[in-house]
This record gives structure tokens, C-alpha cells and sequence, in this order.
């Protein structure tokens, strides 16, 4: 069973190489993947921070399985093995603060996303405006 | 195999800054979750506070995110008023009933 031996050692690997790639994925959880790099003018220094979600799944497997019998007989290889990989993932940043240090102390001026604002906006009045109609509605046909 | 729990938050703070005699840290809170056998994972990190120190003082200034805070407003507000308007609608029907 040679065949189901590198199938292990060679789906072992895949692991190992995902585990590798979690390892990374982790390291945004540190104050480096939320703040940037302070960029200096003159007496101010100013810093971003910004709000970072990533995710990542993935996956490995492999098998062998042996020809039927009539395959045999023309003489065909008596086992076959197979292995995969497979992952996906997605990354997002946001700007969320600006940080001004000055000799006199920091100050935090936040930064809005009126895009994001102006949607939330409009599903909640959306779903407002939805519940509200079918009341009507339902209190219609009891009349 | 080391054990690790599957869902962790973490609040830590990064190198500081200097800025003539001040200092600033920034603070950060994460959450992480791990999928099942380690097979990948969730990760959210956002900033919380800045730590400026002046003077052997040490002042904590807190980064709020106007963004979130409106969004959650929104959708809580639409909530409330889902949910008090099935309040009424079956308070009503109770009253005809």
C-alpha cells in the first residue's frame, strides 16, 4: 500500500501548509494590522486605525480506492489514489479613527463611512416601511 | 497537540509612539475563532483606545466608531419598531377576538 502511504504524507503537507497559512491569517489579530505606520509633519504625527476582519477556511483529503474486478483482468493497475485541496477566504478594512499627536497630546478624529451610513439608512427604513404596509394591509381585510 | 480555545478575545497594545514628550500606545481588541480541526479560522480586530502619556501622566482616550455605532442604531430602530408594531397587531386582534 505504498500509494495509500503518499497519499498520507502528501495530504500531511496540504496540512501543514494550511496551518501555515492560519498562522498568518492570526497575525492581523495585533495592534500592527489595526494601526498604521505614523506618518511625521513637522510637530504632528498621525496614525490610522482601522477596524480589520479576515476569514479563511480550507480544506484537504485523499483516498484510494481499488479497480473492480473486470479492470483487473485487462490488466490494469489494481489500485488508483487521489488527493485534494481546497480554501477560500476574504479580507476587509475600514477606516475607523485618525490619531493626531501633537507635543500638546493626541486627539482621536473619527472617520465616518456615510456610504455605509446612508445604506443602513435605507434598509431600516425599508424594513420599517415593509412591516408598516403589511399591517395595513392585514388590518384591511379584518374590517 | 497544543489545545487552544476556539473562540478567544484579546486585548493588546502595540509599540508606542513618542512625539516630543509624548508617548502614545494604541490599544487594540481582537476575536478570534477557529474552525473545527484548525481548518481555518475568523478574525476581527478593531481599535479601541489610544494611552497618551505626558508628563508621568497617563491619559486614555477612547476611539469610538461613528460608523458602527449609526448602523446599530438604524437596525435596532427598525427592531423596536418590528417589534412594537407585533405587539399592537396582536394586542388588536386579542381586543376584536
Amino acid at each position: 500500500m505504498d500509494s495509500g502511504i503518499e497519499i498520507i504524507t502528501k495530504t500531511l503537507q496540504d496540512a501543514q501548509q494550511g496551518r501555515e497559512l492560519m498562522e498568518k491569517l492570526l497575525r492581523v489579530a495585533s495592534p500592527e494590522g489595526v494601526y498604521g505606520q505614523p506618518i511625521v509633519a513637522g510637530e504632528y504625527t498621525v496614525i490610522t486605525a482601522s477596524e480589520v476582519r479576515t476569514s479563511l477556511g480550507y480544506g484537504v483529503g485523499g483516498g484510494v480506492g481499488t479497480n473492480p474486478a473486470e479492470k483487473q483482468e485487462q490488466g490494469q493497475a489494481d489500485t488508483s489514489f487521489g488527493s485534494g485541496g481546497g480554501g477560500g477566504g476574504f479580507a476587509a478594512g475600514r477606516p475607523v479613527a485618525v490619531i493626531t499627536v501633537s507635543p500638546q497630546g493626541g486627539k482621536m478624529g473619527p472617520v465616518v463611512d456615510a456610504t455605509k451610513v446612508a445604506l443602513a439608512f435605507f434598509t431600516a427604513l425599508g424594513a420599517m416601511f415593509m412591516m408598516f404596509a403589511q399591517m395595513n394591509k392585514a388590518a384591511r381585510r379584518q374590517r | 497537540m497544543e489545545w487552544r480555545p476556539a473562540v478567544r478575545r484579546e486585548t493588546v497594545t502595540g509599540a508606542p509612539v513618542t512625539v516630543g514628550t509624548v508617548t502614545v500606545r494604541p490599544q487594540a481588541r481582537s476575536w478570534l475563532v477557529r474552525w473545527p480541526c484548525d481548518m481555518g479560522g475568523f478574525v476581527w480586530n478593531r481599535p479601541i483606545a489610544v494611552l497618551v502619556e505626558r508628563g508621568g501622566e497617563t491619559a486614555r482616550i477612547p476611539i469610538v466608531d461613528v460608523t458602527r455605532r449609526a448602523q446599530v442604531g438604524l437596525y435596532g430602530l427598525a427592531l423596536v419598531f418590528g417589534l412594537v408594531a407585533l405587539v399592537l397587531a396582536a394586542r388588536q386582534r386579542a381586543h376584536r377576538g
